[in-house]
């Protein structure tokens, strides 16, 4: 009996404001929320434990959107109820994915697929929300995705816990133990992915903690999908290509849906026996460690390994080099 | 892909195209039939063609599929097309292209974005918190009622099986009588050699199997298949623990509600009730995981799934107090103590004939015994001892040392010369099976050549 792997996709929606008010023209941001709610429903409809989360890489802060993390402590009681597998005794705030208010509320529609609607409600609700709560002086051109992957790389472990708990015996409890061969294919149960919608470029400033992310997920084998859908930032070519993920830069964002579909739905599984869509050219360039910018040449210091932009700025940039008065560049 | 699928699989293949083209106008359908028939791959392949707007060149796909996949590739794309769901259209003055066929890419995007006026994905129904069944509730019904249907056969090998106060409707009768699960033989019901092999399949396959045989004799119960088979795959789609509304249904999904009421698929207070409940049964029947713990509850009351452990020395212990369980049990085992959690017996010789001579094939009694086993065994690589699962199989080929093959013998040859020329001719075209120089005869699986040639030969001699 060979069944079909249950896959975890956990997806990273820039909400980035500024970029998404330049984009309307084109894809305006409902227009690609409906998009990605039916990539989401495609998702879920492959196989029925497939699971997906939603977390908004915003202005200042990254945020689930899906499931929603629950606020008052009457919830918390029915979340527990509701989702025993998860394991609460570490006092992490609960999950919510199911919320008995507006069951009964959008219960009538008989023309959707129960699932769907509910996630289509709460994902709606929880963006309308995020934007209530942004204040004009917290609006910056960029988004902090380091945030954003990190509350997904978070997610990812407690749900394999929850899963090998569930389980019964045979896997580790620790599924996510990183093999140090990167041949030997783990007998994990769940197969988590990421795809990060990214409207707004320059991630330059946020460059140690994203490579940081990207490397935690190269050894969980988490694959990382980049949808490009405006702007452009190296660091992300770099996550996509060293985890193995698909990196698309859409030409055309009003297919969006298309893109979705084609190339981002096919899970580990599949993609075993596809030609990933993915673009041949990558761009390794790194940023300097002190000015947080992208360089085409750089110095690397033999000891720390941080990169810098010129020679000039070793001497401020680290003490020991001060104290031996030779530069170790 | 489980066999119970797989089942369900030949079965629809065998319906005609214009049937397909009904049942796919029902978005929950295309649903189920995208969620729970089709391979890996024909999924991605569907969905990538499912919002393009001209159809895909052949060429196209070719390039998409790496080319160690071709063999998986041909496999998707092959099913896709004999479930009607993949199309490749010839155009004069364009390359061969696939596209999805039309109700059911129109369905299946209903299903994804939600919107219409199908209501194919049932109507709850809104109850008072007061009158609601708890899932626990619902899980015990499904679960008495199911034994209840197993028992009915099991019961008729003449252990006695206490059905838990469950009746049985004659339909479920004739529905068993029907599928060759059971035979009548006067009064009495006797288990048939494929209902032994469906009481050792897991639940959900066993659920499939007896939607299967219902949609068969649909017909016979003035029912309309398309119709039967809608339903069930709306069932699927529904959420346990809610109620549903019975307000919109025809006459025939009327009828099957009781029907399936009587499997412990549905649940409805009285048959005159305006609504009802899934139970787990069928809110799982779209979903192909078949380690849910939904099939859990089968095994026993206790919601362990695995409880029977065996050794090397033969002996059996089984974790259960389920008369159901120690019954299929002691088809193949001598059970010799009985504790109240607990029975304790050894598998025989003489047990294990038993069971071979009822129909029961050692690979059945196999594959019960592990997907059965105790999550302490379950750890052990294999699952069972070999030696054990070596000896029940010795134990069932000790029957099989004789074989029959069908057909003709020829004899009474005058001399030697005349017997030789044909038996030589019988071996040069592959039909001989046996012959004896001395008794000049010979033994062919096929007559018509060797006859003509006998024919032919005696025509030029005479």
């Amino acid at each position: 009996m060979n069944a079909p792997p249950l896959s975890l996709l956990t997806i990273i929606l820039d909400t980035n404001p500024h970029a998404w008010a330049l984009l309307t023209p084109t894809l305006p941001l409902s227009a690609a929320i409906a998009n990605l709610l039916v990539f989401i429903n495609a998702h879920l409809a492959f196989n029925n434990s497939n699971k997906v989360a939603i977390i908004a890489s915003h202005t200042q802060r990254a945020e689930f959107l899906y499931p929603v993390p629950s606020q008052d402590d009457s919830l918390q009681a029915n979340g527990s109820a509701h989702n025993g597998a998860q394991n609460d005794l570490d006092g992490d705030a609960k999950m919510v994915d199911s919320d008995e208010g507006s069951g009964t509320a959008a219960g009538d529609d008989a023309n959707h697929y129960r699932p769907f609607r509910h996630i289509q409600t709460i994902l709606l609700s929880a963006i309308s929300k995020l934007y209530k709560t942004t204040s004009s002086e917290s609006l910056t051109p960029t988004t902090s995705i380091a945030g954003a992957l990190t509350l997904a790389l978070t997610y990812i472990n407690k749900q394999s816990i929850a899963l090998s708990t569930t389980t019964s015996s045979k896997t580790n409890a620790d599924t996510f133990v990183a093999p140090s061969d990167p041949n030997l294919i783990q007998p994990a149960t769940l197969n988590p992915r990421i795809l990060i919608l990214s409207v707004s470029g320059d991630l330059a400033h946020q460059y140690i903690p994203i490579m940081n992310t990207i490397f935690a997920c190269q050894r969980l084998t988490i694959p990382i999908d980049i949808c490009k859908i405006a702007g452009d930032s190296v660091f992300l070519q770099q996550a996509s290509d060293a985890t193995h993920g698909t990196y698309i830069a859409l030409t055309h964002p009003r297919g969006l849906l298309q893109y979705l579909m084609l190339g981002f739905l096919p899970d580990q599984s599949s993609r075993k026996y596809l030609v990933p869509p993915t673009a041949v050219g990558v761009d390794f360039r790194a940023a300097c460690f002190c000015h947080r910018k992208v360089v085409d040449v750089g110095f690397v210091c033999s000891i720390c390994l941080s990169s810098k932009s010129g020679l000039s700025t070793v001497l401020c940039w680290n003490y020991s080099v001060r104290r031996r008065k030779a530069p170790h560049v | 892909m489980s066999a119970s699928s797989l089942r369900s699989f030949e079965y629809l293949e065998g319906l005609p195209g214009t049937t397909f083209n009904r049942l796919y106008k029902q978005p929950s359908t295309a649903l189920a039939i995208f969620r729970r028939m089709l391979p890996h791959l024909a999924k991605s392949f569907v969905m990538a063609l499912l919002y393009i707007s001209h159809p895909m060149p052949v060429t196209d796909l070719e390039a998409w599929v790496r080319p160690d996949g071709r063999r998986e590739r041909d496999n998707a794309v092959s099913l896709l097309e004999r479930l009607h769901i993949l199309a490749a259209a010839t155009n004069p003055g364009k390359p061969r292209a696939y596209a999805l066929t039309n109700p059911f890419a129109a369905s299946l995007r209903l299903a994804l974005t939600g919107g219409g006026n199908h209501n194919s994905f049932g109507v709850p129904y809104n109850l008072s918190e007061e009158d609601t069944m708890s899932v626990a509730d619902l899980d015990e019904f499904a679960r008495r009622q199911w034994e209840g249907v197993l028992g009915y056969m099991v019961g008729s090998t003449g252990m006695n099986v206490a059905s838990e106060g469950v009746t049985l409707s004659q339909g479920v009768k004739i529905l068993l009588a029907s599928g060759a699960l059971v035979e009548a033989r006067g009064k009495t019901v006797d288990i048939t050699k494929d209902g032994f092999a469906f009481i050792l399949q897991e639940v959900n396959a066993q659920v499939w199997t007896m939607l299967i045989l219902y949609l068969q004799n649909a017909e016979s119960l003035n029912m309309d298949e398309v119709d039967v088979l809608a339903f069930l795959f709306m069932l699927g789609s529904l959420e346990l623990g809610l109620p549903y509304s019975k307000a919109n249904f025809s006459q025939t999904q009327a009828n099957m509600l009781e029907d399936l009421g009587d499997f412990g698929i549905v649940y409805q207070a009285s048959p005159d009730s305006s609504y009802f409940y899934p139970t787990r049964l069928a809110t799982t029947l779209t979903s192909d995981a078949g380690g849910l713990r939904s099939s859990s509850f089968a095994s026993t009351a206790d919601n362990n799934r695995g409880f029977i452990v065996i050794e090397t020395n033969y002996r059996v212990y089984a974790y259960t107090s389920s008369n159901l369980q120690i019954a299929i049990l002691q088809l193949f085992a001598r059970l010799i103590t009985r504790y109240p959690n607990m029975v304790a017996g050894k598998v025989t010789r003489e047990s294990i004939r038993r069971a071979v001579s009822m129909g029961i094939t050692s690979d059945q009694i196999i594959s019960y015994l592990t997907t059965h086993a105790h999550p302490q065994m379950a750890k052990n690589q294999p699952v069972l001892p070999p030696t054990v699962v070596d000896q029940i199989r010795l134990w069932q080929l000790e029957g099989d040392r004789m074989k029959a093959t069908v057909g003709f013998l020829f004899k009474d040859f005058n001399t030697q010369a005349e017997f030789e020329a044909p038996c030589r001719y019988a071996e040069e075209i592959g039909v001989l099976v046996w012959k004896h120089e001395g008794q000049r005869k010979f033994f062919v699986t096929r007559h018509e050549q060797v006859a003509a040639y006998l024919r032919n030969k005696s025509g030029k001699g005479g």
